[in-house]
């Protein structure tokens, strides 16, 4: 039923004999600049496609906001062969599904089909990449349907609204200021013209990479690259993003108001990207943090001193120095400032005094499990080979990521903790009923 | 954040089981054995030796439908099961799992509880021997389950702030009424408060036999071995009896007009509706069939409903319907949202959604991709050992076998237009329909007259028994 890429690896642990290879993936790029990863993995009749496109919100400016999700739905909106409607319903009847995602710095189009659809798939994509037709019918009943995702957002989530508001305070001149949604005044004014200037700019063969996996050949994929995809003009690089958040110099503090039961609290501390050498000892020592119920900040704070009913740590990948983040829900009649202080406490317990062997061990292990669950089925393996070429430059780190998790030191954890958990650096946002006290 | 183009839990409107490879006639469920102890508990094993991993997946009869008064009593028991045993207190419980990156987790459904686990192969003696215990021999600490109490009431307030998270048990108290399905598995803040280490063991005692109850492993192990392990290991836990245990047979009261539940959120700026009728159990011989027919109709991305409310008229991210379907009983819903100021017009598109459905039917194109796409859709849903290990359980709990997977896409295919029309005919509601509105009803009310007579009720209240 399945195949796992790295059989000995489990089972041997973060041992340095592990036999790994990249070979299972195969590589190959079409004149145009549009880069293919293939693995072959016939343990179900179906296939995927990932398209990883490098653009996100971190590629727009202040009054266009938003447009880079919004884009991503109008992908699927008609182009020259398949006009409105006819991408879904083509791709429903042979059998395929889709969805897309966009993040600040990419945007990801994911398309599952059972391998005999392969060809159909192709043409799908093909058709919209090299000629999209931009109806301006559908740009407003699109524009509700991301509005309607934006107010459902925020309906449903008081995270939504705290964490737009502390990357605005973090963020003060990166495009990470605003929210990939956009902001709303900007996504009722998006103009033709900015969506035809996205396509051209972004939505090059030579600014992609495609995924694919399943139960398909490589050569088969191949020539249907050159067929479909490859008679596709590159375009002229996108323009750099040349903005660099200047330092921060001290701690910057932002409250909102919703009526919510107990405080809900988001501290992040500025971190770097992930082509960064202290990404893989940030990645463990937020596990350390948060990650089971025998963590630091869940046994001290929810099952300990029950200041808190919930506490989860966040660092992830990213094409340009990021946050850190802490979050944490007060528990009923505890005051927020005294939750924040004991979360403090914790952190500098471990920069003071670092981590045991065992929990660091214990965070490899876990990691072992999740890398292995990642690529346990065909889908995950196309997201994660096709993000560690995009994020950190090439998928091969992918299969050297067990090995460069392996070589975290506990002092290289403490190194890390007293390198990024600074007061200076750090911005909380508290959100909760009353913010008139 | 990512933000996705249409939100992933719509697109499971069928259950998880529901398609079949398109080389179905090569695809069979993987070989399996299955047996049952002296004290009644079925065991399934599966071997998977791509990777070094085991999948395991319990069922019990223990659901919220024997909550009684005491609702959330089976949510928290199961929760309850991870404060440790004797051998394993909790510290040392959560450093172990935690350890080996060991996954076990307990919860409660409507019908039944359950027991997911993963774990690397080499980790088996040590995680079963864990799993045993907790099943077999939990302590139920009082002050664990103080906390753990504190933790569920902040945990149900938080719940009033996202409609979504709170509009499914509104719904089905109002279209099951007393019947023990309209149970909230949650349990209300009035209810939880209540709660005492009594009622758990009391629960506990009553319901966690062995006897109704099934186990499934699947992964990298050998068979005989592990046949031994769990007959040896298992066999300690003593046969019951469960009183009441049918106690789902009992009717489920028929709705007999339009009903509307108004849920008053002051602050909401959006209106969460749902429009549902009584649905189909699991076993009905037409489960197939109703599942293309709600492809169809709400379960894919260019879905009747979809298509109309987001595509043509972008009232909304998202509309979808589904099935939910029970032992005895189950319910269908037509589920979306919109602006405050849009609810009149997408419940008025909804309701002319269905009533297509009804006077136009559906057309050999359209049946055909419905199929194509159920069938397409279905291998992924069995790619990995935890998704066999769960379906292995959902066989035992609504009795049926692995030829629901092997002819799958025979069933697909035999479904006519003929066919088709009479399960919109039967199964599809016209009238007599239930709406669940959770907005600001101050802007709303006068909507919700429309559709028939409202009961309102606060959002921050304790739900009513019945409504």
């Amino acid at each position: 039923m399945k195949r796992i890429l790295f059989p000995v690896f489990v089972l041997l642990g973060f041992s340095s004999q592990a036999q790994i290879k990249a070979d299972d993936v195969n590589s190959f790029t079409l004149k145009n600049g549009m880069k293919f990863l293939v693995v072959e993995d016939n343990s179900i009749p179906n296939a995927n496609m990932y398209l990883f496109y490098r653009v996100g919100s971190r590629n727009e400016y202040q009054g266009i906001t938003g447009l880079s999700h919004f884009f991503e739905h109008m992908m699927f909106n008609g182009a020259k062969k398949y006009g409105p409607k006819e991408f879904d319903r083509t791709m429903e009847f042979n059998g395929g599904a889709n969805n897309a995602y966009t993040r600040e710095d990419v945007t990801v189009y994911t398309d599952w089909f059972p391998a005999s659809a392969t060809e159909v798939i192709f043409d799908l994509e093909s058709d919209r990449i090299a000629s999209l037709s931009i109806d301006p019918k559908m740009v407003e009943s699109e524009r509700g349907v991301v509005l309607s995702e934006r107010s459902t957002g925020l309906e449903n989530s008081p995270w939504r609204m705290l964490s737009e508001a502390v990357q605005a305070q973090a963020f003060q001149e990166h495009p990470y200021h605003w929210p990939v949604i956009g902001y709303e005044d900007d996504m009722k004014n998006w103009k033709q013209a900015d969506l035809e200037r996205y396509f051209k700019t972004y939505y090059a063969p030579n600014n992609c990479v495609v995924v694919v996996s399943g139960a398909v050949k490589t050569a088969d994929i191949k020539a249907l690259a050159e067929k479909y995809l490859e008679p596709i003009p590159a375009q002229p690089a996108p323009p750099k993003v040349h903005q660099v958040e200047p330092v921060q110099t001290g701690e910057r503090r932002i409250l909102v108001q919703k009526d919510v039961a107990t405080p809900y609290m988001y501290i992040a501390y500025k971190a770097p990207q992930a082509t960064h050498d202290d990404y893989y000892a940030l990645v463990l020592l937020s596990d350390i943090l948060s990650s089971g119920k025998s963590s630091r900040l869940y046994s001290a704070l929810v099952d300990g001193k029950q200041q808190a009913t919930a506490i989860f740590s966040s660092y992830g990948e990213s094409f340009d120095p990021t946050l850190f983040s802490i979050n944490a829900i007060a528990g009923k009649g505890v005051n927020e400032t005294d939750l924040e202080k004991s979360i403090y406490e914790e952190l500098e317990k471990i920069k003071k005094d670092g981590v045991t062997d065992k929990e660091l061990q214990k965070v490899k292990n876990q990691k072992l499990i999740e890398f292995y669950n990642q690529v346990e089925t065909i889908n995950g393996k196309s997201n994660n080979i096709g993000t560690y070429e995009v994020f950190f430059g090439d998928y091969k780190k992918m299969f050297e990521a067990p090995d460069r998790y392996n070589k975290v030191t506990a002092e290289d954890i403490k190194r890390v903790a007293n390198a990024y958990f600074n007061k200076t650096t750090r911005t909380v946002g508290i959100l909760k009923a009353n913010t008139a006290e | 954040m990512n933000n996705f183009r249409y939100i992933k839990f719509f697109l499971l409107s069928l259950s998880a089981f529901i398609g079949v490879a398109l080389k179905a006639q090569d695809y069979k469920l993987p070989a399996y054995q299955q047996f049952t102890l002296k004290n009644g508990l079925t065991v399934y094993l599966m071997e998977q030796h791509d990777v070094p991993m085991i999948s395991l997946s319990v069922i019990l009869p223990a659901g919220a439908i024997y909550d009684g008064d005491k609702a959330g009593l089976a949510s928290l028991t199961a929760t309850a099961l991870k404060h440790g045993t004797k051998k394993y207190p909790k510290a040392r419980l959560d450093e172990e799992l935690d350890f080996i990156g060991a996954s076990v987790s307990t919860y409660a459904s409507k019908e039944s509880a359950g027991l997911s686990a993963e774990f690397a192969a080499k980790d088996k003696d040590k995680v079963l021997d864990i799993i045993n215990d907790l099943l077999t021999a939990p302590v139920f600490d009082s002050e664990e389950f103080a906390k753990e109490k504190r933790r569920t009431l902040a945990r149900l307030e938080q719940a009033k702030e996202s409609p979504r998270s709170v509009i499914g048990s509104y719904f089905d108290k109002l279209l099951y009424g007393d019947h023990v399905y309209g149970n909230i598995i949650s349990g209300t803040i009035g209810t939880v408060t209540g709660l005492t280490t009594a009622d758990i063991q009391k629960f506990y005692a009553a319901n966690y036999i062995p006897n109704g109850s099934a186990i499934s492993i699947v992964g990298d192990f050998n068979s005989k071995e592990m046949k031994a392990t769990i007959t040896k290991m298992f066999s300690g836990w003593a046969k019951g009896k469960q009183e009441n245990a049918n106690l789902a047979a009992k009717p489920i009261a028929k709705p007999t007009g339009n009903r509307v539940l108004l849920v008053n959120k002051d602050d909401a700026k959006e209106t969460t509706f749902y429009i549902g009728a009584p649905g189909i159990s699991r076993n009905n011989p037409d489960y197939v069939a109703v599942s293309v027919i709600n492809t169809l109709f709400g379960g894919r991305f260019t879905s009747m409903l979809n298509d109309e409310l987001r595509v043509n008229s972008g009232l909304t991210y998202g509309a979808s319907s589904r099935f939910s379907a029970l032992k005895n009983g189950g319910s269908f819903m037509i589920s979306t949202f919109t602006a405050g100021k849009t609810t009149e017009p997408a419940i008025d598109k909804a309701l002319e959604v269905l009533k297509k459905l009804h006077t136009q039917g559906v057309d050999e194109t359209s049946l055909a991709s419905a199929k194509n796409y159920v069938k397409g859709q279905f291998p992924p849903g069995y790619e990995t050992s935890g998704q066999l290990a769960n379906l292995l359980t959902q066989m035992f709990w609504y009795k049926f076998d692995e030829s629901f997977i092997n002819n799958f896409q025979k069933n697909v295919d035999g479904l006519t237009l003929e066919k088709a029309k009479s399960i919109i005919a039967t199964y599809f509601p016209e009238d007599k329909l239930q709406f669940v509105l959770v907005g600001k009803a101050a802007d709303i009310k006068k909507i919700a007259e429309k559709y028939g007579p409202v009961t309102e009720v606060q959002i921050k209240e304790e739900p009513k028994k019945a409504f």
